[in-house]
This record gives structure tokens, sequence and C-alpha cells, in this order.
């Protein structure tokens, strides 16, 4: 920060504005908490028909849990009738068990306490998207990801004030060898980051890795006792949990961390093309799930996570952004509400390939309805393009512009006596204006959200500016914002430690690429 | 209301047997655009019956119907639960032919095995790539998913496919297609196969560098590789009698 001037007046003169207005905001809100109402689209009676499908789905249909002969057992001793890998629940106990056990809100812990998450009720935290083999700027254009680009979107995400997670698989690091790159992911979120982040999932092994640095990084007491790691566990829709998704959940829930149970699909592939029906089969999927959960460990805390998506009947490919999953989205949010668990969903979904109007609107279609809908734990905030194929350096910029907005807006409105301002009504009359006015001056940096992205000159001004689009100003963000990044500290002794650990387990086994 | 009944009545009372051999396959292009199963079992064995040979009818019936088919779903006319459809009625056809055609020696169309590899249970662009290929008149063996090296090798063994085909959407599993293609060099059955993968998060630079023939982006590109490359391999290696296949 720039020194004050010393001649010693209030206000500081140039010098002073200067810095504080060019300070980059990076301390915010540690989650949203939500003032203003969720948005439902369907009464008592439809989501009563919804949760009664569901509960027949389960009892009549079933679910299959495939190559895990314990999970099959634990189910046979719940009470499920088993046959084969087939496990037909009856009605009602998957929803007794969650409801009996699972917490309906819970705190993620981050290194940084100031960055805790409380993940449930009236609270929203915002998570980088997930999953993308492939980055693309607008200097090198589109590629395979590495672990460089990894801990570029760690930095950013951490250095934003509007997302409050640091997300998981953020991009894939495909320099490193498949079983062990999960190390320097998990290590990158805990040495570039402090906030909150998640595991690995891709097997069970690398689950217990996730689970043994959090130790190492957290302390093993605290770790039994707290929620340090949220890892995703995708549904194999229709109606199948698979081995590796079983596997990874079972260590997590047996050691106290929570899982987004989500079953996502692709309607008219992996679910019926009509809206009620996509909802009813998600549901009883994530009953399912979470109730396993609560038969491994009663009490594990877990996330209702699903998001749908359309289908091109045209071609086969999913896409994004499209009215019918909104409509899944709100049902599904609302189940998750009589339920009582927190729920994942939304994020800015796209099918954009480049940082274009496409993806630009089609994600805001999603974010503006994740949000109304009442979502806890939004993956794929900012990022994502491609139906997540790819992870964009400036389209994360954009994400995350319209993260901020959603802050305010969530916010609601303010009715107290600053809020009314029948006085600054007073002051101005008719026919002046508020430009001066008392009220105005006391307010007016704060009144409005800022956007970093959007540009409201005079197209002349504009011109002069260089006739930059949206893609290219927010090239110019993330490059500057990775320039200032500086890394949060961490005790030495930790870091040793953690780098010592992966060293001893990376040298405990040859590399591999499956 | 009563055209429609009209309608009805007029296909009811379509009788294919009565239709010139040149009508006839007319209709059969239009009945596998429409996904007519048995319409088109029926049109394959009337023409069989009127003295056609094996070879024509696949050709000119089933083989240029689907070939029409083929071109609306790439121009977005057709859907892809109707391409489903007219796949299955080619499908249909071929279980009457294909027999016929070992009978007359006849080099059948193409055969292939095709699963998801190890660890990876994404199937959806498999399963359209399988269907696409049946559209395409070869026989599919489609093994599935979560596939171990073992799994490609029996199949192998047991269909003697012309094609393998590989899908892989993550990351985390697309590598293991080499270790695929590697045993089948260690078992000296590469060069016997045409080894084509695919999956989004591949491109034509890992599909090569992996060693396979071809990265195929859609199944669209999966049927005109397959169908390409079985005829350039037909042209280049001297017809051996395949009797022991
Ligand atoms: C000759 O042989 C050939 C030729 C051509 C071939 C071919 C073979 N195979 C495909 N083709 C080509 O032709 C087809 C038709 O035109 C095309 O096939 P595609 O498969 O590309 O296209 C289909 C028609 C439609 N596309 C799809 O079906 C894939 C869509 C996406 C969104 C996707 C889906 C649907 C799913 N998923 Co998964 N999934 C994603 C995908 C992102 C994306 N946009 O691709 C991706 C691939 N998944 C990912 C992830 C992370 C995961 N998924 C998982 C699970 C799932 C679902 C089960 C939910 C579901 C699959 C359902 C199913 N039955 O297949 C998990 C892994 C499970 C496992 N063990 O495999 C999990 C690990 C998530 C988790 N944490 O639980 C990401 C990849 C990460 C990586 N490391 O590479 C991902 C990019 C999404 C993301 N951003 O997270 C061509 O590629």
């Amino acid at each position: 920060m720039a020194e004050r001037n010393k001649r010693g007046r209030s206000g500081g003169g140039r010098e002073a504005r200067q810095a504080a207005r060019s300070e980059p905001v990076t301390q915010g809100v540690p989650y949203i908490t939500r003032k203003v109402p969720v948005y439902e689209v369907l009464d008592e009676e439809g989501l009563a028909l919804i949760e009664n499908n569901a509960e027949t789905i389960l009892q009549e249909i079933g679910v299959e849990f495939r190559g895990d002969v314990e999970a099959l057992q634990i189910w046979k001793t719940a009470g499920a009738d088993i046959n084969s890998e087939r496990v037909r629940i009856p009605r009602g106990l998957c929803k007794n068990l969650i409801q009996d056990n699972a917490p309906a809100e819970f705190t993620q812990h981050a290194r940084n306490p100031e960055r805790n998450v409380r993940i449930g009720g009236k609270n929203t935290v915002l998570v980088p998207a997930y999953g993308s083999p492939f980055v693309r700027d607008l200097e090198k254009g589109r590629r395979y990801a590495t672990l460089e680009d990894f801990q570029n979107f760690v930095k950013l995400a951490y250095s934003t004030p509007y997302l409050h997670h640091s997300g998981g698989t953020i991009c894939e690091p495909v320099d490193l060898p498949v079983n062990k790159r999960h190390f320097d992911m998990v290590y990158t979120h805990m040495r570039y980051s402090d906030k909150p982040f998640m595991g690995s999932v891709t097997a069970p092994e690398r689950a217990q890795d996730t689970v043994d640095m959090a130790k190492v990084l957290f302390g093993k007491e605290f770790v039994k006792k707290n929620t340090v790691i949220v890892s995703l566990i995708n549904a194999n829709s229709p109606l199948v949990w698979d081995s590796t998704m079983l596997g990874a959940l079972k260590v997590y829930a047996r050691n106290n961390q929570a899982c987004v149970v989500s079953p996502f699909c692709i309607a008219g592939a992996m679910s019926p093309v009509t809206v009620a029906a996509t909802a009813a089969q998600l549901y009883a999927e994530a009953l399912s799930g979470m109730a396993f959960a609560q038969l491994v460990r009663p009490g594990a805390p877990v996330i209702f996570g699903t998001f749908s998506s359309s289908m091109s009947m045209q071609s086969g490919a999913p896409t994004f952004g499209t009215p019918e999953p909104q409509l899944v989205l709100y049902i599904v949010a609302a189940l998750a509400r009589r339920l009582g668990v927190p729920f994942r969903s939304g994020g800015g979904l796209n099918s954009g390939k480049i940082a274009d109007a496409q993806a630009a609107y089609e994600a805001a279609n999603t974010l503006q309805h994740a949000m109304l809908a009442g979502v806890n734990f939004m993956l794929h905030t900012a990022g994502w393009l491609e139906g997540g194929l790819s992870m964009g350096y400036e389209k994360f910029i954009m994400d995350i512009d319209q993260a901020g907005m959603m802050h305010e807006f969530m916010k609601g409105v303010d009715l107290s006596e600053n809020g009314l301002a029948l006085d600054a009504i007073r002051e101005v009359g008719p026919g002046q204006h508020y430009l001066g006015c008392d009220h105005t001056r006391t307010n007016f940096e704060t009144a409005f959200f800022r956007s970093s992205v959007a540009d409201n000159n005079s197209f002349e001004q504009w011109e002069v500016d260089g006739s930059l689009d949206t893609a290219q100003r927010a090239n110019k963000i993330w490059h500057k914002m990775l320039d200032d990044y500086e890394m949060p500290a961490m005790d030495p002794a930790v870091d040793e430690a953690l780098l010592a650990f992966i060293q001893q387990r990376k040298e405990s086994f040859p590399d591999a690429n499956y | 209301m009563s055209e429609e009944q009209d309608l009805i009545e007029e296909d009811e009372e379509l009788d294919l047997s009565t239709l010139p051999d040149d009508e006839l396959v007319l209709q059969m292009h239009d009945d596998l655009y429409d996904g007519l199963k048995e319409e088109i079992e029926e049109g394959t064995n009337i023409l069989l019956s009127r003295g056609w040979s094996p070879d024509k009818v696949l050709s000119e019936a089933l083989v240029e119907g689907m070939r029409i088919v083929g071109i609306d779903f790439r121009d977005g006319i057709l859907f892809v639960p109707e391409v489903l459809l007219s796949a299955n009625s080619m499908k249909g056809g071929m279980g009457i032919l294909r027999p016929l055609l070992a009978e007359t020696g006849a080099p059948p169309l193409g055969k292939a095995v095709i699963g998801t590899v190890k660890g990876d249970i994404h199937d959806i662009g498999k399963n359209l790539v399988g269907m696409m290929w049946e559209g395409a008149g070869f026989e599919v063996v489609d093994i599935g998913i979560n596939n171990p090296v073992e799994n490609y090798l029996e199949a192998i063994e047991e269909h003697k496919p012309d094609i393998l085909g590989m899908s892989a959407l993550l990351t985390t599993t697309m590598p293991y297609m080499k270790v695929v293609i590697d045993e089948l060099g260690n078992q000296g059955i590469r060069d016997d196969l045409i080894v084509l993968v695919g999956g989004a998060p591949l491109n034509e630079e890992f599909g090569l560098a992996i060693g396979a023939d071809a990265y195929c982006r859609d199944a669209a590109v999966a049927v005109e590789t397959a169908s390409s490359m079985i005829t350039q391999r037909r042209e280049s290696t001297p017809a051996i009698p395949q009797a022991a296949a």
C-alpha cells in the first residue's frame, strides 16, 4: 500500500485515493448467506408425487451396486432385498437413514479458519469448475492441461474474493503419471491456497492418500473430529453405483469426510427425456447413495449433489444452459430441502468452445437459476467450457465477475433507514439530481456492483482503449492476478512433512498410466 | 381423423411382394429411414426369392438406404432415436444376408469389437459408435465398459474382428489404450487389426502417439474411417481364403 502523504489532512489527497481504489479486493466473505427467498416450480402435491415415484423406483426397480461385495452385504443387513448386484430398498428406508443421521448443515474447515465454509441451510459456497482435460487461453489456445495450469487456477481461485473454495480436479495435469498426480493436485490446493478443497476419487487408495495428507496438514485428531475434505462421488445413471466411486465414498465416509453424492445425468441417454421423470430418478439415486454413506458411517456428512443436462437428440452431445435442466434443478433443490441435506448443483455450465457469447449466456442461465433455486455448494462456478472438456482462463474471469454479482444480489433489499433514504429524497426534492447529496456521498462507493470485466464506456472511449472484447479484457485481468499472487504462509515444518509424505508414497510404487 | 385412418389403411394395404423390384428397393430405402425392421426383413427375403444375389440386396437395398440415413443424420434431419431404429432394421436385414454372403465367399462388410477401457464407465459415445457401425452393416461385438486388456484379447480371439474400437473419456484411462495396443504388438496380432480410438478428451495427436490407426472424433467419422480402412486393407492385401475364420 502506498504511504499516506505527510502533510496530514485526513483525506490524504490523490496518492491515498489512488492507492485505495487500485487495491484489489481479495478478502471477501467466506461464503454467501442468502437473504433472498428461494424460488420453486412445484407445489406440495407435485413434490410429493416425485418423492413417491422415487420410493417406487427404489423398491420396485432397485439400484445396482456394482463390483462391491461389501456394499451388498451392508445393504442386506440394513434390510434391503438383494438379487445379484441389484439392491431393492423398502419404501422410506433411505429417507429415514438420512434424516436420522446425516447433518443438515456442516462446516468444512480450511487451513485458514477465516476461510471455513458452512455448507447447507441458507449458505452458498462457490467452487471452481472441475474435471477438464484441456485448458484454453487467448495466447496459447486449446491444449492438454499441465500441473502448471492446475497451479495457476488454484492461484486464481485463491486470489478472488468471489470463490470460497479451491475446488478439486480443476483441470487434469496430464503431464504427470496417472497413479501419482493426485499427490501434486492435493498438495497444490494445500500449499498455494488456504481455502477449503476437494479430494481425489479416481481410486480408493487415492482417496486414502488425500485423507492422510489432510492428517499431516490439520493433525490426526482434528481430522477425526472435523470435516476438512469434500469429494465428488458420481452415480452412473441410470440406477448404478460403480466400484470406483463406492470405494472412494467408503474411504471418505469412514473418515468422517464429506461426499457430494451426485447423480449427474444427460437426460435422454441416462434418464427419461421428461423433467418429472428425471427428477424422480435422480432423487432415487441420490437417496440410495446418501443412505449408503450413513450405513457406512452414521452421521457422515453428505451433500445431495446433482445436475442434469439435456441431450442434443440430433448428435448425442450433452447440452447446457437449456431450460429443461433448470426445471429439474429447481425441483431437486426443493427435494433436498425437504429431506434436510445440503444441495449441490449449478455452475457456469455451457457448451461454448471459447469465451464467447454462447459460453457467457449459457453459463449465466445456469448460475442464476442455481442461485435462485438455493444451491449450497456450487461446483463448476468458474472456468467451465465445452461441456466440461476445457477450462478457460478468460472464462474463469468472466464467471467470477458473475459470482461477484451474485454476492450482491443475495444480500437482498436493505430496509434500514439508510436503505430507505427518505431524507435524501426530502433533501433533493423534485427536479434536482442525487449526485452530490449526503446520502449518495456516503454510499456511492459500495452502492452498485462494479464489474471488472464489463466495459460501460462510450464507443469512442472503448475504441481508444483498444477496442477490446470481453475475452481480451479478461485476459489482462488473469495475467495481472497471477503476477500479483502471493503464496499464503504455511508453517515450514508442516510443508516439509507434507513433501516428505508425498515423496515416501511416490517412491513406494512405480509410476503407471492407469 | 379420417385422413389419419386413410393413412393407416394405406399402410396396411401395402403388400411389398406386389411391388416391382425397382419400387421395392425404393420402398426399402424408405423403410430403413423409418426404422421398420420387419418390413426390411420381409423386403430382403422377397428380393432373395426373386433371385437377387445376397451381394446385390446388400449394396442396392440396404447399404444405399443407410447411406441416405447417414446423410440426414449428419445434416440434423434425423435424430438419434430414429437412427437407432434404422440401424436395428439394418441389423435385421443383415441377419438374413450374413450367412448367405459367407456361403458365396463375398467378403463381409466388416466385423468390429468395441469397448470402453479399464477404469472407465463412460459408454454413451461408444454405444452411438456401435449403433452407427451396425447401421453401416458391420457385425458389432460390444464388450461393454471397464475392460482390462484380457477382455479385448479374448474378444479378438473369439470373434476375429477387422476392427478393434476403444473408447475412453477420462485422461486417467486414455493411456490404457496404449497398454492394449502394446499388448496386441506383444502377441503379434497388432497388424491383423485396424485399431480405432475415440472419446472426447482424445485428439488426433494422441491417437497417433499411442499407435492407433486413427482417432475418430464422432460416430459418423468412425463409420467413414472404418469403411475406408477396411476397403484399403482389402485392396492392399491379396485375398486369402478365410477358411478358419
Ligand atoms: C472407434 O472407437 C470410438 C470412436 C469414436 C468414439 C469412441 C470410440 N468413443 C467416443 N467416440 C466419439 O463418438 C461419440 C459420438 O459422437 C463421441 O462420444 P462422447 O462420449 O464424446 O460423446 C457422447 C455422445 C456424449 N458425451 C458423454 O457421454 C460424456 C459427457 C460427460 C459430461 C460425462 C458424463 C456423461 C459422465 N461422467 Co464423466 N463425463 C464427462 C463428459 C464431459 C464431456 N462433455 O464430454 C467427463 C469425461 N467425465 C469426467 C469425470 C471427472 C468423471 N466422470 C464420471 C462419471 C460420469 C457419469 C457416470 C456421470 C456420466 C457417464 C455416463 C455414461 N453411461 O457414459 C466419473 C468417473 C467414473 C468412471 N469410473 O469412469 C468422474 C471421475 C466424476 C466423478 N468425480 O465422479 C471428466 C473427465 C476428467 C478427466 N480426468 O479426464 C469430464 C470431462 C467431465 C468433467 N469436466 O468433469 C465421440 O467422442
